[in-house]
């Protein structure tokens, strides 16, 4: 059932376009992650969800209703802040209990979410303190009861982890993600951090320059990114221009800098000898030609000479930067094991002809 | 290492000391002058007779008139000024063209003497001041209405809030620009209207600004000497008017001593109370 419906939505600041023709939908108990660089208009958007902004044009839908002439105290709905945006001269109980106070809620109704949230948040022997005796994780859990004390049909995150450090990121996003299927609430959560969006959604909107670039499941966005900028943003693909060679049948070559390069493609049909593409590959498919110990002969694979340009340990894995002769470039792989490489050493990698994708020019 | 108390002491002597000597000094000698000590007029000695005199005796009665009516100046005073600082104070948190203007025009009565404000006003408000003179001209009333002078103090009132809202208005703009957008968009967000927002968000926030504005309007105000002399009820006494009335005219120095400590004892706790006042309604306000 559909909970949330934005329809055509734009938003103009003076001279320029925040956002351009918004259209997406929830379904009640969704997790939607909107994700983009800063500057995208997700925050917009959000806040147009929200009631802080008016749209330019277009509307919000929420259970079929239109709510976009609705100031916030009057939706139904609930934000976390990404300061957390608590009442410094209220204790976390007080907090927590601000919302369904204005709401009106019955005292003894209150006083059962209350008890109800501060143990499900974890916070019942911090009641009574006031926010800066709170660590930002708890500072942060006391943000999200406050939010669904409400019992708002949507609830509206704003980079609510960006001030926490990463260790607590991971825990408080795992438990963001438990309570909200526990409690079935829909969220809306907007992100710059594409692992935050893979981990947490059932879709990802990711968003550039106002306009929605590609919407779909978490898997949909990693491993069939649709543009440049989808492929670059979410999980830094290796995105190159090239010139295709031949077309034979769905097979597609290309020549990358001096080194041919095969793939498959479904749209093969619309694709022309010498016509200009970009095709893109995620680091994480190539391996060292040695490491995997391949045969020759073995036709799924790319081999590809490079050289070895420098490398940066991640502790599970290692980026190896490369580069390939007559191509600017510098080229990312990413290694599972730190290899004992020196620079301007001449390599060979495998890269599986089906993991190669074509994606729009932006 | 922790320094012992004496070393503390030393240090903040040149600061502290001086203060405290300064202070010290003009209430010392306003108490001791109180108790029947810098006698100009007799003998200098110990005594509880000007107390006596001007609390319990003949002149009580005018005591407590001037002392009632500087308290009742003084509160409504600090009370309109940050009632009237505040709204525009939040008018003025988010900057808009011509704010600052704006908000230096507002400011710009600080830089204006009270007694030159006084002057100016009587310019406006007298029987042949310039509303009664438009008035007249236009037609709308037949003759110059009294407006100089007025029985329950308004013109005085009026004189204090011009001169000290702009004072309450610096206070407050600092605090409530202080206000985190984030927390009184959380608080609209949750279900809170302007007025929900303004009890239970702004004024429990900006209270401190709040206390302070009306401490030392109603100190400011409690001691009017200006205002009442060039506008005020002509029936009525200030506590500063007595006090100078009754050193200079009835030439009582010690009887003027024991006004100037009642005034100081109404500045201390009238705008004690007022601040305690202030902080019980932020309290009911935020419940």
């Amino acid at each position: 059932m559909t909970l949330i419906e934005v329809k055509g939505i734009t938003k103009k600041f003076d001279d320029s376009w925040a956002l351009k023709d918004i259209n997406f939908s929830a379904n009640k108990g969704d997790f939607i992650t909107l994700l983009g660089p800063s500057g995208c208009g997700k925050s917009t958007l959000l806040n147009l969800i929200a009631g802080f902004l008016s749209p330019t044009s277009g509307s919000i839908e929420v259970n079929g209703s239109d709510i976009s002439h609705l100031t916030p105290e009057n939706r139904d709905s609930a934000m976390c802040f990404q300061s957390y945006a608590l009442f410094p001269h209220l204790s976390v109980l007080e907090n927590i209990a601000f919302g369904p106070k204005q709401k009106k809620v019955p005292n003894k109704e209150v006083v059962k979410r209350l008890n109800s949230l501060l143990q499900q948040v974890g916070l019942t022997e911090h009641k009574n303190k006031l926010p800066n005796k709170l660590s930002g994780g708890q500072q942060q859990r006391v943000a999200l009861a406050r939010a669904l004390a409400v019992q708002p049909s949507l609830v509206l995150f704003d980079e609510p982890l960006s001030n926490l450090d990463a260790k607590l990121r991971d825990q408080v996003r795992i438990e963001i993600r438990a309570l909200q299927k526990e409690l079935g609430f829909t969220a809306i959560y907007v992100t710059h951090d594409q692992s935050e969006a893979l981990a947490m959604s059932d879709k990802v909107l990711l968003l550039n320059n106002g306009v929605i670039e590609q919407a779909g499941t978490p898997e949909e966005v990693y491993f069939s990114p649709k543009t440049e900028f989808v492929a670059n943003f979410i999980g830094a693909a290796n995105v190159h221009r090239v010139k295709i060679t031949s077309i034979n049948n769905s097979a597609i070559s290309v020549m990358l800098g001096t080194e041919l390069v095969e793939f498959e493609s479904a749209n093969y049909k619309d694709l022309k000898v010498g016509q200009e593409i970009s095709i893109c590959w995620r680091p994480e498919v190539a391996r060292l030609w040695t490491e995997k110990l391949l045969l020759d002969n073995d036709n799924r694979y790319n081999k590809i000479r490079a050289q070895f340009v420098s490398s940066a340990f991640q502790g599970a894995y290692t980026d190896v930067f490369i580069k390939i002769k007559g191509e600017e470039k510098i080229f990312k792989l990413q290694l599972p094991r730190y290899p004992d490489l020196k620079t301007g050493q001449e390599i060979n990698f495998s890269l599986p002809k089906d993991s190669i994708l074509i994606v729009e020019k932006v | 290492m922790k320094k012992p108390w004496w070393v503390v002491l030393l240090l903040i002597t040149p600061g502290f000391g001086f203060v405290l000597l300064l202070i010290g000094a003009v209430v010392s000698m306003a108490v001791a002058q109180s108790i029947g000590f810098y006698n100009f007029a007799g003998e200098s000695q110990f005594s509880l007779e000007h107390w006596q005199q001007i609390i319990n005796g003949d002149g009580s009665r005018r005591f407590w008139r001037a002392f009632r009516y500087s308290a009742y100046i003084a509160s409504y005073s600090a009370i309109l000024s940050v009632i009237i600082a505040y709204p525009i104070a939040l008018w003025l948190r988010k900057p808009f063209k011509g704010s600052i203007t704006l908000s230096a025009i507002l400011k710009a009565p600080m830089l204006v003497h009270g007694l030159v404000a006084a002057f100016l006003m009587i310019n406006v408000i007298s029987y042949h001041g310039f509303i009664n003179e438009f008035m007249i001209w236009s037609g709308l009333w037949d003759k110059p209405v009294r407006m100089q002078n007025d029985k329950l103090g308004i013109g005085v009132i009026f004189l204090q809030v011009w001169k000290q809202m702009p004072f309450a208005l610096l206070l407050l703009s600092g605090s409530v620009q202080n206000l985190s957008d984030s927390v009184l968009d959380a608080a609209q967000d949750l279900g809170a209207g302007s007025i929900a927002r303004f009890r239970k968000v702004v004024l429990p926030l900006t209270l401190q600004s709040l206390q302070a504005a009306l401490i030392l309007i109603f100190i400011g105000a409690a001691g009017d000497f200006s205002f009442q002399k060039v506008a005020g009820p002509t029936a009525e006494n200030s506590m500063a008017t007595l006090m100078i009335y009754v050193q200079t005219d009835v030439g009582d120095w010690n009887g003027a001593a024991v006004i100037a400590i009642m005034l100081m004892v109404l500045a201390l706790f009238g705008s004690l109370a007022v601040a305690i006042v202030a902080k019980y309604v932020s309290r009911v306000a935020t419940l």
